[in-house]
């Protein structure tokens, strides 16, 4: 072969290449070079930044460092989407994309913010992490507490006016209206007592929740109003009998009276418990 | 020769110098919220917070923080109301960050600027003022924060209907140390 047809060959050759592969080509010819300053919180540079450049079409990274001014340059990038990941000691790593155009030569300053975070201090994602669940139960448990404690303030009118009814209701110059009176209002005490008792009962429990405090002799107290409040009106209701069939109150009805006044003290007790710091 | 070596050394040296940094871990903390109800004066404490300053170019940052559930004022039911209030469960932690120039880390007074997170919301103070006292290589920081209820839009809580005053303020009782 004759040296002008090897010539020939080759123009040939390198014209197909060129055709076939144009972005190849290009890209020899058109290196960009990506420049910044790594700066802190404070707009302090930070020297010995370790600066990775990847390029998110082949994925392929070019590693780069600040200088003591916090300057980096990375040369001979070809035109395209990079993913830059900055780091350096004492800060959180940051990561920016950023898309360098042909032959530009392209700046990109990057603030790292400060590595104090709350994984640097210790604590646990199971401590640190928000639970809705658990709030919904504390805001449905405070809501039906607050109803108990409303509804608990009000029972106190009708109960003090039943304990003030009864020392008319159990004497010997006593009508059936005096005791009419203070059945009514007992009713009314115990319907309402046993409304706010059950916004107690029933409000969520909260998992892990350790009673103490002035909140313990509250509920301890329960124990003794709970059940008489349960004993008053029966006791009552065998005394309204005796009383009605002109008897004197006697037997276990003769308990009626105790019994609502220690249940009365009791549940006065239970609301100052929760009022007024000892 | 021996100039530009000597030139060069010192270059070096001040760029390792300015990119030296130290550190601070907090060693013991009291964090006491007050909180004033006509019936009550309540206190709630925390011995649980855990924080870690960074120092560098001559200025430390801060970041102080505890679980809001680590807060106890001897009473597990006024707790729980505390953290139903605040939406605890949700925001478990309050932070504290803040920025102080190195130099002012010595005995003596020092006012810094808070960011405080806390229920969801951010709040700043400015120029809270602190004592700092040196014991030994340590530092014992104390001061009040001057929170209010409003300031991370709460509703007060309220103990037979009646509200809470909208000061909170949080006493701050810190012995950081140097870390390595």
């Amino acid at each position: 072969m004759n040296p002008q047809r090897i010539r020939f060959v080759y123009a040939v050759a390198i014209l197909a290449i060129f055709i076939a592969f144009p972005d190849a080509s290009r890209a020899q010819a058109t290196g960009a070079t990506l420049t910044g300053t790594v700066t802190g919180p404070s707009g302090q540079a930070v020297p010995g930044a370790k600066i990775s450049v990847k390029d998110v079409a082949t994925g392929k990274s070019t590693p780069a460092q600040s200088d003591a001014a916090g300057v980096y340059t990375v040369p001979n990038l070809a035109p395209g989407d990079y993913e830059i990941s900055v780091s350096a000691d004492g800060f959180s790593t940051t990561t920016q994309k950023v898309t360098v155009a042909a032959g530009a030569s392209q700046t990109l300053n990057v603030t790292l913010t400060s590595g104090l975070s709350l994984e640097s201090l210790g604590f646990p994602n199971s401590q640190t992490q928000a639970n809705p669940q658990e709030q919904a139960r504390l805001n449905r448990r405070t809501h039906m507490l607050k109803v108990h404690q409303t509804l608990g303030l009000i029972t106190t009118a009708p109960m003090l006016a039943t304990v003030i009814t009864g020392t008319f209701a159990g004497g010997r110059a006593t009508s059936s209206t005096n005791r009419d009176l203070h059945v009514g209002l007992g009713s009314l005490t115990a319907g309402m007592y046993f409304t706010t008792a059950y916004f107690a009962i029933a409000a969520p429990k909260i998992k892990g929740e350790k009673t103490h405090g002035p909140i313990r002799l509250h509920k301890a107290l329960a124990w003794i109003h709970g059940p008489g409040m349960v004993l008053t009106p029966i006791l009552g209701a065998l005394a309204y009998q005796q009383k009605s069939r002109g008897e004197k109150v006697h037997g276990i009805a003769n308990l009626h009276g105790p019994v609502a006044i220690v249940t009365a003290g009791a549940y006065g007790l239970a609301l100052l418990s929760v009022s007024i710091k000892f | 020769m021996h100039r530009k070596i000597l030139i060069g050394l010192a270059v070096l040296a001040f760029s390792l110098l300015a990119a030296a940094q130290s550190q601070w871990a907090l060693q013991q903390s009291t964090l006491t919220y007050v909180v004033t109800h006509p019936l009550h004066h309540i206190e709630g404490v925390s011995h649980a917070a855990r924080g870690k300053g960074i120092c560098q170019a001559n200025e430390c940052e801060f970041l102080i923080a505890a679980p809001v559930k680590s807060f106890g004022s001897g009473d597990s039911n006024r707790d729980l109301h505390m953290i139903q209030a605040v939406r605890g469960a949700e925001y478990p932690m309050v932070t504290v960050r803040t920025r102080i120039p190195q130099s002012e880390l010595k005995s003596g007074s020092i006012h810094a600027d808070l960011q405080v997170q806390f229920a969801g919301q951010t709040a700043n103070y400015k120029q809270v003022p602190f004592q700092v006292t040196a014991e030994g290589k340590n530092l014992r920081l104390t001061g009040t924060i001057p929170a209010k209820v409003s300031d991370f839009r709460l509703t007060p809580p309220s103990l037979l209907t009646i509200p809470i005053k909208n000061d909170i303020p949080v006493r701050v009782d810190m012995l950081w140390s140097p870390a390595e």
